[in-house]
């Protein structure tokens, strides 16, 4: 991980044995974050986008561009939970849900426009365990241990 | 269905199909013509081994105005991680950090 640059554009794709409406619900409502994203409780309204810590810290207070329930949703990204990265400008988040054969999903998430964020750029590595958490998660009722 | 180890572990048998993996890992969301420049390869053999990466979910592509971007996904390598790496090395690995502790803390 120390040798390649950051990339501009990340993305990041799981196939999920759920219905797009519980994959929906678990990346909107707090109850289901706190159990996959590093605990944090994350609230998604149609215009707006807000994550608070286990500590209670706001991590992420952003603008939502697109809220279309079960299918797709774009928000902005800050990395409040860290005073370098949340100096950088914003970058944006995109989730999209497509059903597949046999009661699967496939989701989909992308992180881009951090041309001008490098230090956020090399940190989200950490989308590929929040979303093997979530896919666990929803498919045990379990999330992984970490 | 792209939640598929078998699919996976094919796709990683193939020194060519690394290769472009290590390729992406580097720089990501390239296309095909930039691809296809650092290899030996016709076009569409790489065409072929993109699409075989493509079928096991290890590259997303992504339309760009007239272009199309090959993105590496990394989930999948992570699910084999969790599935297949966590579980035998996990025993051990704890048991070294065990000893570790211990020998740091008697000197």
């Amino acid at each position: 991980m120390t040798t390649a640059t950051a990339q501009a554009t990340q993305v990041f794709s799981i196939a999920i044995k759920a219905t797009p409406e519980a994959i929906w619900e678990a990346i909107t409502t707090p109850e289901f974050t706190a159990k996959y994203f590093h605990g944090a409780r994350i609230t998604v309204a149609p215009d707006h986008y807000h994550s608070l810590g286990p500590d209670g810290s706001v991590w992420g207070d952003a603008e939502v561009f697109e809220f279309d329930p079960p299918r797709l949703l774009v928000h902005g990204w800050r990395s409040l939970y860290d005073p370098e990265l949340a100096e950088e400008p914003p970058s944006r988040v995109t989730w999209e849900i497509e059903p597949q054969e046999s009661g699967y999903c496939m989701l989909t998430v992308t992180h881009d426009q951090l041309d001008a964020s490098p230090k956020t750029a090399a940190n989200i590595a950490g989308w590929t365990y929040i979303i093997s958490s979530l896919k666990t998660l929803l498919e045990t009722g379990v999330p992984l241990p970490r | 269905m792209a939640d598929d180890d078998d699919a996976v572990f094919r796709a990683l048998a193939d020194p060519t199909r690394r290769h472009l993996l290590d390729r992406l890992y580097e720089r990501d969301g390239r296309t095909l013509t930039e691809l296809e420049s650092e290899l030996a390869m016709t076009r569409f053999g790489v065409m072929k081994h993109l699409r075989v990466l493509e079928d096991a979910g290890l590259v997303v592509t992504r339309r760009s105005g007239r272009e199309k971007l090959h993105y590496l996904n990394p989930v999948p390598i992570r699910l084999i991680h969790d599935r297949w790496i966590d579980k035998y090395t996990e025993h051990r690995v704890s048991a070294l950090a065990e000893l570790k502790t211990q020998l740091e803390d008697t000197a």
